[in-house]
């Protein structure tokens, strides 16, 4: 495997995120890793899905691209689960909040839901 | 949910007005093409429509490019660049904070998108264009054309006149047109139209197409009335990693004509996804509003009192939390999320009908329509057929409208069964009749009804309701059938705007004379 394995934790996930570091983000998940996204756009019964790593790679890469910032702040580690919440904002002060469950496989991503919120 | 809010990026010595709207995890830059103004477009239901699809699955970036809108105008003597208005795109971004986003041109914005792509590749994320254009005078106008454009700019802007060289298909929506002649007001002076439109003018960015690294999608209408398809198949075969979809219609703003295909495509291309076919069906209460010119007031005066009759409407329609959905000559087609509603409703626009002085019929139905678009489906042609129906001032709703009702204070009356041709039974209907509230919450001050207006045989009526006779009793006394009875006491009520029986009857003894009232 060319992407070098990290082992996934509280702390490595904390940094990428606050650091804007989408590859390293995107090296924590599996080839065939699911993120699924529940917010206002995306109702429960029709979360969006982004599968595989080339699509959460993506979607890290936009997310990264902005000018936010991310503030990890409870991060909880039981076996092969792990849940983090995570306060952001836009440069205007808008404001998104959003709670993560990872299941993890071999010490990387395989599953992740976010339940996401924001000021509108 | 917060009002949307406008805000000025620096762009050189330029400010430029944006707007953020939605959530989604990549950004989108909506380029506009020729005039704009972010305030304006929430005003309109196609630009809203489009701008609500983009924003539900990106964090969707709105400008008004320089010299138009809400941004800083341009000295008319001295054009900016495209290459300097493009990089108004890069402070916008700068300023809402995006380092990467998919932009999307529609028509002399997708020039100025395309410049951007070739320019900061590593800040665009795809590139979506739609009825655009590498050369102007090769694709848009002719330098003959421009002239006479201009021309028609410079004496008639403001008045809507260069609504036929971008829609043609709305020029004979008033509301459209009224709504148009405004955009340009709003989004331009005169001098600046033209000068926008000499800047426009100068558009070549053949040379360009060639550095566009970002995956492309080509959107054009098949009979585009501004730009040539061929401009687009031109940048499909130049731009090296582009697909075009042509579409059929011939208005050329993005913003009009079939807004979803538009919206399907671009969702799909941006997401990966396909736009979930939204082919779901929704219960609605469909309100066709018929008017006629029974006073035979001449073409003129018709045409003034109608266009009155129509701004009521839609004010109207709106008050009651329904939805404008469409106008065929002297039909008009409203929705409602519930009977009682549309019902309301068409009391309210039998009354402002009487006050400007035309007829109307109305017919309501409810049923299934298809959530998106128009309602074209049965339960459109039930309830226009009904409206064809209904009587002068009549309000002719099936049965379903009555039984769905029930509990709303309103009243109806049985009207028989009516036989319409795509339905395998007659459907049963009822007239709706005015509400009989004690006290009427809001009551307009109309004029005192005459007793004149009622026939010979309601004043027959109207008289035994004053000697406190029942509806069955009248019946017997006229040799009437109750429910004529209690059809001719509606009657009464509506056109003497009483309330209950008990007026009627006061009525009656005010206005008794030698022939009764």
């Amino acid at each position: 495997m060319l992407t070098k394995t990290q082992t996934v934790d509280g702390a490595a996930i904390k940094k990428a995120i606050e650091t804007r570091d989408g590859k390293t983000l995107s090296s924590f998940y599996t080839d065939d890793a699911l993120v699924r996204v529940i917010d206002r756009n995306n109702p429960p019964s029709k979360p969006r899905e982004i599968r595989g790593r080339a699509a959460i790679t993506t979607f890290w890469d936009d997310i990264c691209s902005r000018a936010m910032t991310h503030k990890v702040d409870t991060t909880i580690a039981d076996g092969n689960s792990l849940a983090f919440t995570q306060a952001c904002a836009y440069p205007d002060g808008t404001k998104v909040f959003a709670a993560a469950m990872l299941e993890l496989k071999n010490g990387q991503i395989a599953r992740q839901t976010v339940v996401q919120a924001w000021d509108e | 949910m917060r009002p949307i809010e406008t805000r000025y990026a620096r762009s050189g010595e330029v400010r430029i007005a944006y707007q953020v709207v939605g959530q989604g995890s990549f950004d989108l830059v909506f380029v506009p093409g020729f005039i704009s103004n972010l305030d304006l477009h929430w005003e309109d239901e196609g630009y809203t429509r489009l701008l609500r699809r983009l924003s539900a699955f990106s964090r969707l970036i709105l400008f008004d490019k320089r010299g138009t809108g809400l941004s800083d105008r341009v000295d008319a003597h001295h054009l900016p660049s495209l290459e300097t208005r493009m990089d108004d795109v890069r402070a916008v971004m700068d300023a809402a904070g995006s380092g990467r986003a998919a932009l999307l041109g529609a028509s002399e914005g997708a020039p100025m998108a395309m410049l951007f792509a070739a320019t900061y590749p590593e800040r665009t994320r795809a590139l979506a264009l739609y009825g655009g254009y590498a050369h102007f005078h090769k694709w848009v106008m002719s330098p003959e054309r421009l002239d006479a454009f201009i021309a028609t700019a410079e004496t008639a802007w403001g008045t809507g006149a260069t609504l036929p060289n971008f829609a043609p298909g709305r020029v004979d929506d008033t509301h459209f047109s009224t709504w148009w002649a405004r955009f340009e007001r709003l989004s331009a002076s005169p001098t600046a139209a033209a000068a926008l439109a000499r800047m426009n003018a100068g558009i070549d960015v053949r040379d360009i197409l060639g550095a566009i690294s970002a995956p492309t999608l080509l959107i054009h209408r098949r009979n585009d009335v501004r730009v040539d398809p061929e401009a687009s198949r031109f940048l499909a075969k130049k731009i090296p990693n582009a697909r075009l979809v042509e579409i059929a219609g011939r208005d050329h703003p993005v913003w009009t004509g079939d807004v979803d295909r538009v919206a399907d495509l671009i969702e799909e291309f941006l997401t990966g996804q396909p736009a979930v076919a939204d082919t779901e069906r929704v219960l609605a209460a469909l309100l066709v509003t018929r008017i006629s010119d029974t006073a035979k007031l001449g073409d003129r005066m018709w045409l003034e009192r109608s266009q009155r009759f129509q701004e009521s409407w839609r004010l109207l329609v709106g008050r009651h939390g329904g939805r404008a959905v469409g106008t065929h000559g002297e039909l008009m087609i409203s929705r409602f999320d519930g009977p009682a509603r549309a019902v309301r409703c068409a009391a309210t626009l039998r009354e402002a009908a009487q006050q400007i002085g035309v007829a109307s019929a109305q017919g309501v139905h409810v049923g299934e329509i298809e959530a998106r678009g128009p309602p074209v489906g049965l339960t459109a042609r039930v309830a226009m057929q009904l409206a064809n129906h209904a009587g002068r001032g009549d309000i002719l709703a099936s049965r379903l409208v009555a039984d769905l009702a029930v509990g709303s204070g309103l009243h109806f009356v049985d009207a028989g069964r009516v036989s319409l041709g795509e339905l395998d039974e007659p459907l049963p209907v009822v007239h709706a009749t005015s509400e009989q509230h004690l006290e009427p919450a809001c009551r307009s001050k109309s004029k005192p009804a005459e007793p004149a207006v009622l026939t010979a045989r309601e004043s027959e009526v109207v008289n035994l309701i004053a000697d406190g006779k029942s509806n069955a009793a009248i019946a017997a006394e006229l040799r009437l059938s109750e429910h004529t009875v209690k059809r001719h006491v509606a009657n009464i009520l509506l056109k003497l705007d009483l309330p209950s029986r008990a007026a009627a009857a006061a009525f009656s003894a005010r206005h008794a004379g030698p022939d009764g009232p």
